[in-house]
């Protein structure tokens, strides 16, 4: 089975995941989230798809992603309001849920690892995520205010 | 079909989702425990050595899927910007100046706490990114992974994996009801370029501001494109350079003090 297969079979897989997470945590009905995945795993695909074309497949797969979904999402796209409306019953933390339950399941290899490191790691790496976050926060909201955006 | 044969990995994510999604959005005062924090708190504790409930080869095959998965909220975060694309244009300037922050916040918070730590030079490796793969990559091609400065940016890598997305998610959810920084704003913040914790740090600012939900996810999703494209190039030639310059400052800084001691 080549990479492109396994690629396909785990987005199909990880979609219902996120669909039945849909149903549970926001009690969307089963039709509409299982709907609005499949919508999402097919857009997915393109990207994916998009991606390989050689020229194409210097920029990383995830910004093809990106710029399909944009696309999609435009709305001078046909279609593009089904596919709003129906995609927007899956809820964004019900597809972040199994994401991060496939993290935490592979957390276990890097626990090992991390013993080995000094604990003066902790707090430089709680620094550099607060850093890069605080920062460019900091930043826009000077920035919005003067564009008068908010 | 490696990825179908591992069913006890879906079997053990399905059990996770269930059991995150029925215990909900928690809240403490300030902070904000998304059904992402519990599967992620869950699938570690699973995943635990000790309990010897995963190979390492199940774990791998977990990590491989991760991305994949990650394509759909790639998509869900792509759906959100189309829509508001006016608004994003609106704010471009903001777009574009905040990656200044992104790009150079890691090392100036993150190198001085890491030679005052004595770190010496994988201060340098460790705080000049946020130390995703292609971070990893562009310091094993300067200076080999064997270098301070490798084994500086694999333990940011690794440290970062384990508590990146949990640090950020709470972090942003006490900043957003502290409501000093406009809910945009923060959203362009968590931007970092790492889906996971772009993930955790966007759920906690529409936990908090419910209300503008599709406009956060626009702006962080355009935010978190700009730093996964330019990152690359950003780190390369400008933070790598930048962290280099000031640790060799603050770390001479350091020596004269320390001669000064011992001289009295």
């Amino acid at each position: 089975m080549n990479k492109l297969q396994n690629m396909t079979v785990a987005m199909i897989l990880s979609g219902l995941l996120m669909a039945v997470g849909n149903v549970i945590g926001y009690h969307v009905d089963w039709y509409s989230s299982l709907l609005g995945v499949l919508v999402i795993i097919v857009i997915g695909l393109i990207g994916m798809a998009v991606s390989q074309i050689p020229g194409l497949n210097k920029l990383p797969m995830v910004f093809w992603i990106s710029i399909v979904a944009i696309i999609f999402s435009l709305p001078d796209f046909p279609g593009s309001a089904w596919v709003i409306q129906i995609t927007k019953k899956v809820q964004f933390l019900a597809v972040t849920t199994p994401i991060l339950a496939y993290a935490g399941l592979s957390l276990g290899k890097d626990i090992e690892l991390f013993k080995k490191l000094s604990w003066k790691i902790v707090p430089v790496t709680l620094a550099v995520m607060t850093g890069t976050f605080i920062f460019a926060a900091i930043i826009a909201q000077f920035v919005l205010k003067w564009e008068g955006a908010i | 079909m490696d990825i179908l044969r591992n069913w006890k990995i879906h079997l053990l994510v399905l059990m996770i989702v269930v059991m995150s999604e029925n215990l909900g959005i928690v809240k403490y005062g300030l902070i904000i425990l998304l059904p992402l924090l519990h599967a992620l708190v869950l699938g570690g504790i699973i995943s635990f050595p000790k309990f010897k409930i995963l190979s390492t080869k199940q774990m791998e095959v977990a990590a491989g899927i991760l991305p994949i998965a990650m394509m759909l909220l790639i998509v869900k975060i792509g759906l959100d910007i189309g829509p508001n694309l006016s608004l994003l244009f609106h704010s471009k300037g903001a777009l574009l100046l905040q990656e200044i922050g992104h790009f150079f916040g890691t090392v100036i918070l993150g190198l001085p706490i890491a030679v005052f730590l004595r770190m010496g030079r994988e201060s340098i490796g460790a705080t000049y990114s946020v130390a995703r793969e292609p971070n990893i990559a562009i310091i094993a091609e300067k200076f080999g992974l064997d270098s301070p400065e490798g084994r500086g940016v694999m333990a940011t890598y690794i440290c970062g994996t384990l508590v990146g997305a949990v640090w950020l998610s709470i972090l942003t959810g006490v900043v957003a009801k502290l409501g000093i920084l406009h809910p945009y704003a923060l959203a362009m913040g968590s931007g970092v370029g790492s889906g996971s914790m772009m993930a955790a740090s966007v759920g906690s600012i529409i936990a908090a501001y419910p209300d503008m939900e599709q406009q956060i996810r626009a702006y962080a999703g355009a935010a978190n494109l700009m730093s996964t494209i330019l990152g690359i190039y950003v780190s390369l030639f400008f933070s790598l350079p930048l962290a280099t310059k000031l640790y060799n400052f603050l770390s001479k800084f350091q020596s004269d003090k320390e001669t000064a001691k011992e001289k009295v």
